[in-house]
């Protein structure tokens, strides 16, 4: 068998072809470039699985140097590009091109069916952003993570303002592009901060930035790194490990820079599901993740991850509560859920975040798709209040999307009830030690398991449920098979993607049946790439030189319990409310909280007045000093010229005698100047 | 032999052009700029030196040197030579300004449409005058070249340009004028004070002289005081034209109403003379102050940055827009040049190169839309992505090239920079500085995405009678050259850049001053 390390770069370049293939000849392609965007995505899936396969087989983690960027002379870093796949890596990778791909035929559907114009740019884009997006997940160093997170924004821009011709989608894509990218700013600023304290940005290596760090704190320092501005060694880690953060909030929504995301939903539904929800949007939490040996070093910077992650959960699932328009109960949903991720990375839940990331990502992918199904039926009137008994009308859609909400809402034995509990549990544990931060996190936590069952359901019930409220509902526009087939396979993967990691049953089924934890676990190579599998991360996080957690021993069949019963509780309240064939729009009751909550507590005016009512006045104000002080100034000058030389044109007399008497008058004078300068006298 | 040819062939191009019926000139033009285009390219496949032409003396490539006559002040007698060659420094920037040159004639075909033999005889001119900028390494002889860049800019604005041209015309030369009388001084009191430690004005030999500590005082200044001195003035002539915030008001004016294809030239290659400059003079010939000052200078960079971009952020016309994101670029280099480390210097070189050709592209883009529409005010058009596609895809990938996008080369550029900047020895509080001037980032992603969704996007709709259609492939082939070369060096930088940290590093190593200059080095 050939070895599939030999090819795992075309993981990502393959799609690179599918997008210079459809941007030179799309028009011209069979279903303007679709089908080649299926081939590129189905063999990178195909690759994927195989080097799944391989690592689970025994194969070894790879890491290979692609090529040198800046070679640095052997005076200034290096800068290079490689692949690091390790189980993390190649989970990801799987889950990234499984998605795209079907969204690649879920848009056959949504985007060729419908007669949209301007399909090239469409799939050359989303190959453009599936290149990216794996080949940041590959990324063997901290730069060219930076590189390909950004071009993943240039993506999220390209498609998010899709439908340019009108004036919602264009403000969208400008707003994420600038919320990403003043996070990306801080984002830079680590990465330049760990070329210049470690002078290498790698992953993985045993002098990878994280091996370095590690060996500086420990006990009997054998590490080197350089520190600024007069902190110490821990504290400079800690803050380089917070400019990181920076991009990680952006691209993963977390407060305060989330608001970009709900209005990224004027993009194509298929677009949401697969960069607004699933993968890009995991970007963020895949690079805390990629490099958790770092940020296990540093309490300090864990906490406010956890904290972060926490409040973010909370805060975004109160506004999903009263939303209306089904994309944007689940754009504040796709928020709530990544902050249980951040939760559990800053709660030290390391396996518990790889696992919720990649069951959210499928179930929010289904509900996504099954989102697009219900709008093209509704003929892209996305009000849930038009709706209603869709259930009848759509059973395949249904179906699918009930399994992949009772999945949000965390009901047994659907994939999210399993990777919710771990975030939880793994929180707890730790929490419980005496980390009141992660307390903290936790209780918030705890809080929007209720409200996410129930504004689930409440999106359930009011799209699918009761009577049809419009027209539009009583008869829907009928979908094809290209749509089906991805809700179907989606919809089986929420139904049993538990299976990956059944944490809270492990007292029965023993440890060694929890798989996703063994997959991580698995690749222990201590000392040659660094530290990179679950194992050592622990070993690391409880380490006193750096985050120093311990573990509360605790069966985890209670917490289990509470968060089940918690979902349960607000699934039977959304029920309760909303099950009448007419129902009541309940929310309204909640008078100005409703308000605030409908206007996202105001954050999106705040944000839009530090741009217009701060830095455009501040703009504004320095153009009016550039126009009338700086430039005043230099045509005051020059108006002195003219005047002066007005008068002294008068010399200009045109004779010559007088011309040349100046003239022996100006060398004299000059003689003398450099006659009493050069000391002749 | 291969750069007097250059530049015999291209000031004998220029006279032919000037000679030439209009409705030949401009094809013309752009086949006789192929000459100098590929004799450059042959330089760079030729080239194999390392080092600093300053700093050493068997680094310059393509070097010849001729004694041209003797002249005398005082007791001091030097030689003026004909002294041209390059090194990784030069080389670099004489591709850039023989292949914009070349892309600049080409574009110029459509809104060029009155007395054409005289303007590509005057762009031809002008490419004469910047080879020589690039390529001479004598004082005096330089100094010839960089003024003569100024009279064929002047006319090209003045007779070529919009309904303020006169104004900005004279402004910029004025003021550009007014710089070099400041730097001219500067440059002669310390050839005065270097005395007979030096034999003729060449650049290798001011600069080793003045390493080695040779000065000697002048006009009743001590050497120290004399070093200060000349580098503030030699530093001001510089500043203008790079420019430097305050000295920077010519700029706008100048862009807004240059024709695009004198607009490519002033930002793609003219300022980029001020930033050579400053290389070659400042922080060669004096690195010693500027080590000394470097908060200073880091500081007047950084504010260029901040400053030219929140002016950016003011503007509704397009083009300025441009221009003033060329002086916030333009900080940049300075910050990087302060640095005095690898990545620093090298990363400013780069950035005039990558600044080159991404403002070039820019410029040409603007200038299709003005064609097609008369107007670039950001309010006057909006939904010109239905109209015009190629050209808003264009725009767009220049944009981005703007804000340091991965794989483009603004991005390799600022990342050295920032990266050099940020571990700097001879900065003090370098990460302070650093995250401030990379605030940029985000200002530039603010006004070029509101400009562009204001004049891309949304409802097509313009506010003049012409009709808006696709532009001609002649104005649009320029543009995906530089699109070609900017993801070529922004996917590899090591293109150019090992040849020019070849060239730079030599700069950073403070052992390489070679006597004790009073004060400590850092």
């Amino acid at each position: 068998m050939v070895d599939v390390f030999n090819v795992v770069e075309a993981i990502a370049l393959v799609p690179l072809v599918s997008f210079l293939l459809v941007l030179a000849l799309g028009n011209r392609m069979p279903k303007k470039g679709a089908l080649s965007g299926i081939a590129a995505t189905g063999f990178s899936l195909a690759i994927s699985l195989l080097v799944v396969l391989d690592l689970a087989t025994g194969g070894e983690v790879y890491h290979e140097e692609l090529f040198t960027f800046v070679a640095g002379d052997g005076a200034g870093v290096e800068l290079s590009f490689g692949l690091l796949v390790d189980p993390l890596a190649a989970l990801m990778l799987t889950i990234v091109s499984l998605i795209s791909f079907l969204v690649h035929i879920f848009s056959l559907g949504y985007m060729n069916d419908e007669g949209e114009i301007g399909l090239r740019r469409y799939y050359a884009s989303l190959s453009l952003f599936t290149f990216s997006m794996l080949a940041f997940v590959y990324s063997d160093n901290l730069l060219m993570a930076f590189m390909f997170f950004e071009l993943v924004g240039l993506c999220s821009f390209l498609l998010i303002g899709f439908w340019f011709r009108e004036a919602g989608p264009p403000s969208a894509a400008k707003k994420a592009f600038l919320v990403t990218r003043f996070g990306d700013y801080f984002f830079l600023v680590g990465v330049v901060a760990v070329f210049a304290t470690f002078g290498t940005t790698a992953f993985a290596g045993d002098h990878s930035f994280i091996v370095e760090a590690t060996h500086v704190l420990e006990p009997d320092a054998t590490g080197e790194m350089n520190t600024f501005l007069g902190l110490g060694e821990q504290a400079w880690i800690t803050v380089v490990g917070l400019l990181v953060l920076g991009g990680v909030m952006g691209k993963s929504a977390q407060f305060p820079l989330h608001t970009w995301l709900p209005d990224a939903m004027e993009g194509p539904t298929p677009v949401s599901a697969l960069i607004h929800a699933a993968t890009m949007v995991a970007a963020g939490v895949y690079l805390v993740m990629r490099m958790y040996g770092f940020y296990a070093l540093s309490p300090t910077a864990l906490g406010v991850i956890a904290l972060v992650g926490g409040f973010t959960a909370f805060f975004a699932a109160t506004m999903a509560l009263v939303k209306q328009e089904l994309k944007q109960v689940l754009a504040y949903s796709t928020v709530s859920q990544y902050g249980y991720m951040m939760l559990a990375l800053g709660g030290g839940g390391y396996v518990g975040a790889v696992f919720h990331l990649t069951t959210h990502a499928i179930f929010k992918a289904l509900l996504f798709l099954g989102a697009g199904a219900v709008i093209i039926a509704m003929h892209h009137n996305e009000n849930m209040w038009d709706m209603g008994g869709l259930k009848s009308r759509m059973p395949v859609t249904y179906w699918t999307f009930l399994f992949g909400s009772l999945a949000l809402a965390g009901i047994f034995p659907f994939a999210g009830f399993w990777s919710k509990d771990e975030v939880l549990f793994e929180t707890l544990q730790h929490a419980l030690s005496g980390e009141p931060l992660l307390l903290v996190g936790y209780a918030f936590g705890l809080l929007a398991v209720v409200m996410t069952a129930f504004y689930t359901f409440r999106m359930v019930y009011l799209t699918f449920h009761g009577e049809p409220r419009t027209d539009t509902a009583a008869s829907p526009e009928p979908i094809g098979w290209s749509m089906k087939f991805p809700l179907v396979v989606l919809g089986a993967l929420s139904v049993v993607g538990g299976v990956l990691n059944m944490g809270v049953l492990k007292d029965f089924i023993g440890s060694e049946n929890l798989f996703l934890k063994k997959w991580l676990e698995g690749k222990t190579i201590s000392g040659e790439l660094g530290p990179l599998s679950a194992e050592e991360y622990h070993h690391i996080l409880e380490s006193d030189f750096a985050a120093g957690y311990e573990v509360t021993e605790l069966s985890p069949l209670g917490p289990g319990a509470l968060a089940l019963v918690l979902g349960l509780v607000g699934l039977g309240a959304a029920v309760a409310l909303y099950r009448a064939p007419e129902p009541t729009p309940h929310m309204t009751k909640l008078g100005r909280i409703r308000t605030l909550l409908m206007n996202n507590y105001y954050l999106d005016e705040f944000q839009v007045w530090l741009a217009t009512g701060v830095t455009a006045p501040l703009a504004r104000a320095a153009n009016k000093f550039d126009q009338s002080g700086i430039d005043g100034v230099v045509n005051g000058a020059g108006s002195v010229s003219m005047f002066t030389g007005e008068r002294f044109r008068r010399i200009q007399t045109g004779i010559v005698t007088n011309y040349a008497a100046l003239l022996s008058l100006g060398l004299v004078l000059l003689l003398l100047v450099f006659g009493f300068l050069g000391g002749w006298f | 032999m291969i750069i007097e040819a250059l530049l015999a062939f291209t000031l004998a191009s220029s006279m032919l052009v000037f000679g030439v019926p209009d409705r030949y000139a401009g094809k013309l033009a752009t086949g006789l700029s192929a000459v100098p285009l590929l004799g450059s390219l042959w330089m760079w496949s030729e080239f194999s030196s390392d080092g600093n032409a300053l700093l050493a003396d068997d680094t310059v490539a393509f070097g010849n040197t001729v004694d041209w006559f003797r002249f005398t002040f005082d007791t001091y007698e030097w030689t003026l030579q004909w002294n041209v060659g390059v090194d990784g420094v030069s080389l670099p920037l004489l591709v850039l300004a023989t292949v914009l040159t070349t892309l600049a004639l080409v574009s110029s075909w459509t809104p060029i449409d009155g007395r054409q033999s005289q303007f590509y005889g005057l762009m031809l001119l002008m490419e004469t005058a910047l080879i020589g900028v690039f390529t001479t390494l004598d004082f005096l002889l330089w100094f010839v070249f960089w003024e003569a860049v100024l009279i064929p800019m002047y006319f090209l604005i003045a007779i070529w340009g919009g309904p303020r041209r006169k104004y900005a015309a004279i402004k910029f030369l004025l003021y550009t004028n007014l710089a070099s009388l400041v730097m001219f001084v500067g440059m002669f009191a310390l050839i005065f004070g270097l005395g007979d430690a030096i034999s003729t004005l060449g650049f290798a030999e001011i600069a080793q002289a003045l390493r080695g500590g040779e000065l000697s005082g002048f006009a009743g200044m001590e050497p120290d005081t004399l070093r200060l001195f000349a580098f503030v003035l030699l530093f001001l002539g510089f500043a203008v034209k790079v420019p430097v915030v305050p000295f920077h008001t010519w700029l706008p004016d100048a862009h807004v109403q240059a024709p695009t294809p004198v607009s490519v030239m002033l930002a793609g290659v003219l300022l980029k003379m001020g930033t050579y400059a400053l290389l070659r003079f400042n922080f060669t010939m004096l690195p010693d102050v500027a080590r000394a000052n470097a908060e200073l200078i880091a500081a007047i960079g950084v504010f260029s940055v901040i400053y030219g971009a929140l002016l950016a952020l003011a503007q509704r016309d397009l083009k300025r827009i441009v221009a003033y994101s060329s002086i916030s670029s333009m900080g940049y280099v300075i910050l990087g040049l302060v640095a005095f480390s690898p990545h620093g210097m090298g990363g400013a070189t780069f950035q005039m190169v990558s600044h080159g050709l991404i403002s070039g592209l820019m410029f040409m883009a603007v200038g299709v839309i003005y064609n097609a529409t008369h107007t670039r005010m950001v309010g006057d058009m909006s939904g010109l992505a239905d109209r015009m596609p190629y050209a808003v895809g264009i725009l767009l990938v220049g944009a981005f090239g703007y804000m340091g996008l991965p794989l483009m080369s603004g991005f390799a550029a600022e990342v050295l920079i920032f990266i050099g900047a940020f571990e700097s020895t001879v900065i003090g509080g370098a990460p302070l500085f650093t995250a401030a001037a990379m605030f940029g980032i985000v200002i530039v992603a603010g006004y070029l995405l509101w400009a562009m969704q204001r004049t891309l996007f949304g409802e097509f709709a313009v506010e003049t009678d012409y009709e808006i259609g696709r532009a001609p492939l002649h104005d649009i082939a320029p543009m995906f050259v530089l699109i070609a070369l900017i993801i070529a060096l922004g996917v590899q930088p090591d293109i150019i850049y090992e040849t020019i940290q070849n060239a730079v590093n030599p700069l950073n190593d403070p052992l390489a001053l070679v006597v004790d200059l009073g004060g400590e080095l850092r």
